[in-house]
């Protein structure tokens, strides 16, 4: 059933040499130092003159404009969103924290995509087209009192004039310092949940944004996590995501979160390549370091099968989830069992890796220390397994949002 | 890529789940006292050439493949997987059969399991273990058992001991056989790494039969839970079991691609099919454990009454990875390629 086309091959293969060559030595040096790579990295001015990686692959240039892929074969359209998982993937199995951390715009290219007119599109993505230096783009959603529960955000917006104001603070977003734009969430009600969201681009440089810190992480530190206030900050009308008329009906507003259906599983497919990474370190070690036969080799190939089948097993779900997406099917359920069934996947492979190296699994320069850091945040970026379970059970039993 | 099945087999498995919802499902408890499913559902699944779905025309087969056998099974199962064991043949020998090189031998069996006069075993050996059949379907009579040791084959000619009453599949009947002192038919050393094909084949049906139980038993539990209340809400209501439903129903749904996954390669000729259909019978035993203990917990002492179907199911997926050398077997074979096995997975990357 799985089966690659040429292009995508060809994708896998550029992903591998740019990840043994750039972003593996990357991650490590981001990893000692504690910081990710500055903006002016000369491998993000590479990524950017290839076009960027997945930006190029899933077509962001294209869906520009209300025309986008119209024209373009149903069958070759459908392997966009896969093309984004694999190379999320690959990547990943480099180095999970570089791979965030590559131009493009990211998150925040998912909401515009989904929800944004065709002048915003047009407007803010066009600056991926230019190709001479590395371009970003973010989203900011999480509140420091407000993270799995996004009907609690408490950034106010309000409109003064033609402009919309918004006052608040935002933490948790990825390339958020270095990004050409944000798409930030604000509430205009705080009481009315998530009926008085809004989501607005904001440029880098308007007057109030300013960037608090870069957060320091236990791993995954080869992109920035950002913290910021919004101080003021005022924008135009036109920057208001999706115009006035998304926000008039709620199931417009809903259907920008379907992005998230796309994002979870390519978020939980990082989790895959990761702990390809870490099983690939601990068969190479199995080779190298046990004894040719005996009772200790049998069980850690043992142990390793399973670390496979869990992880293959993942990936069947996380590529179901977008094939159900390319084919333009709901696929809310199936997103949320991608992302509650891989993370707890996922640390289970790296922390079998580190039993099978045994004390040499301690050692930093060994690179499963660092997965086995770098890996618990899958579980809690784009939703935590408490959630995607509060999000199965409403799916599939009606669990009450009360309960 | 693409995870859509074809339109024959969607045909074939939604003729094979209404089979079971009108005619399996209610009968299923007078099946199991009875030993065996009534005359007038075996004639309809007779024409749905159950045994006859995985195997080629040379055998006598309408070669529709793995694929659409693991999904028939799986619809059927969801009834009633009680005379499943015996109503398929050679259902879980169907790789030693297809593996066999002497075809005449092959053919004589599969001509009278497919008549239905006649049924075959498998048997997972090792070496320094007694050879006997603890237990194969009543019905019909057992006669030839395939003996998988590493990648050597042997058929025998058995006869049974007499029944052997087992923990599940009552609507099958059931046999004992010794293999000891028994006519050795044919004796066949296959290619390196054929014994696992031989293997995964019947942990293929195993997990196939057991995925259909697993999809059953929750759709069941999800219906209680929902209904009967408890501390002011549903059952299912309260957070933690909520939360173990959705872990059990994710488990159940990664097994059933994992399985569509492996019987595809077992169709499209993948010599690692084997390994593959090992994997997913591993994943699914587990994630339906999971659910079918939970079917019965979540339903308290109504679950462990005969009045429901889920102590059924739970005795059924504990015996579904209990057959075959269980889980020590298949262990052992999953470890054994864990070095040798490429597969899309793994193969096109490598550490510097």
């Amino acid at each position: 059933m799985i089966g690659l086309d040429r292009r995508s091959r060809d994708i896998l293969d550029e992903v591998r040499d740019l990840g043994r060559r750039y972003m593996r030595p990357i991650g490590l040096e981001s990893d000692r130092s504690g910081l990710p790579p500055p903006a002016e990295h000369p491998f993000y001015l590479i990524c950017a003159r290839r076009g960027g990686l997945v930006s190029r692959e899933v077509g962001e240039d294209e869906d520009r404009t209300d025309t986008g892929d119209s024209d373009d074969d149903p069958a070759r359209l459908a392997w966009k969103p896969l093309r984004a998982l694999l190379i999320g993937e690959e990547s990943a199995y480099w180095d999970r924290g570089v791979a965030l951390s590559l131009p493009g715009p990211g998150l925040g290219g998912a909401a515009l995509r989904t929800t944004g007119t065709a002048e915003q599109r047009d407007r803010f993505l066009s600056v991926f087209t230019d190709h001479s230096r590395a371009h970003w783009g973010a989203m900011a959603m999480t509140e420091p009192g407000a993270g799995s529960d996004v009907a609690r955000i408490q950034t106010r917006a309000w409109r003064d004039g033609d402009e919309w104001v918004l006052e608040g603070s935002k933490m948790f977003c990825s390339n958020g310092a270095r990004a050409d734009w944000v798409v930030v969430w604000a509430t205009v009600d705080p009481a009315l949940g998530r009926d008085g969201h809004r989501a607005f681009v904001v440029e880098r440089g308007t007057p109030g944004f300013e960037v608090l810190r870069i957060e320091h992480k236990m791993g995954s530190r080869g992109y920035e996590t950002a913290s910021f206030a919004l101080d003021g900050v005022r924008v135009p009308e036109a920057n208001l995501l999706g115009g006035e008329e998304l926000y008039r009906s709620r199931e417009g507003f809903k259907g920008a979160m379907t992005t998230f259906n796309l994002t979870r599983p390519i978020h939980a497919a990082h989790g895959v390549g990761m702990g390809r990474a870490a099983h690939d370190f601990a068969i190479q070690f199995v080779r190298d370091d046990y004894p040719p036969q005996g009772r200790r080799k049998e069980r850690a190939l043992e142990r390793l099968a399973a670390v496979r089948r869990g992880l293959h097993t993942a990936r069947l779900i996380c590529m179901h989830a977008v094939w159900l997406a390319s084919q333009g099917r709901p696929n809310a359920l199936e997103a949320s069992y991608a992302k509650l069934y891989t993370p707890p996947m996922v640390l289970m492979a790296v922390s079998t890796a580190l039993d099978i190296l045994g004390e040499a699994g301690v050692r930093n320069d060994r690179m499963v220390e660092k997965l086995y850091r770098d890996v618990k945040i899958l579980d809690i970026g784009e939703g935590t397994q408490q959630v995607q379970r509060i999000v199965v059970a409403r799916r599939l039993f009606g669990l009450p949002r009360d309960a | 890529m693409s995870f859509a099945l074809a339109p024959e087999i969607e045909d074939l498995a939604a003729a094979a789940g209404r089979l079971a919802a009108r005619s399996l499902a209610p009968g299923a408890r007078r099946a199991e006292a009875e030993g065996r499913w009534p005359p007038e559902v075996v004639e309809v699944i007779h024409s749905l050439a159950l045994g006859a779905l995985d195997l080629p025309a040379v055998l006598g087969g309408v070669a529709a493949g793995a694929l659409a056998k693991v999904e028939v099974l799986e619809a059927l199962a969801a009834g009633d997987a009680g005379g499943l064991p015996a109503l398929d043949q050679p259902g879980p020998a169907v790789g030693a059969v297809l593996a066999c090189p002497d075809t005449a031998a092959a053919g004589e069996v599969a001509a009278a399991c497919l008549a239905g006069v006649a049924s075959c075993a498998l048997v997972v050996a090792d070496p320094g273990f007694s050879s006997r059949i603890e237990w194969a379907p009543g019905w019909p009579v057992l006669r030839w058992a395939w003996v998988i040791a590493g990648d050597d084959l042997a058929l025998v000619e058995v006869a049974p001991a007499g029944p052997a009453p087992a923990l599940a599949f009552h609507a099958s009947g059931s046999t004992a056989a010794s293999l000891g002192g028994a006519p050795v038919l044919g004796r066949w050393r296959l290619p390196d790494g054929a014994g696992v094909s031989v293997r995964g084949r019947a942990r293929l049906w195993a997990a196939a039969v057991s995925l259909g139980v697993g999809r059953a038993a929750l759709e069941a539990t999800i219906a209680y839970t929902t209904e009967r209340v408890v501390f002011a809400k549903p059952v299912a209501h309260h957070q933690g079991n909520a939360f173990d439903l959705a872990v059990a129903a994710t488990g159940l749904h990664g097994a059933g691609l994992l399985l569509r996954d492996a019987a595809a390669r077992v169709d499209g000729g993948d010599r690692d099919g084997g390994f593959w259909a090992t994997q997913a019978w591993l994943e699914t035993i587990d994630a339906v454990s999971r659910v079918t203990d939970l079917g019965i917990q979540l339903l308290g002492g109504h679950g462990f009454l005969v009045d429901h179907l889920a102590e059924k199911r739970f005795r059924e997926a504990r015996m579904l990875g209990l057959l075959w050398g269980g889980r020590d077997a298949a262990d052992a074979d999953v470890a054994a390629g864990s070095m040798s096995v490429e597969g899309p997975l793994f193969a096109e990357t490598a550490q510097p």
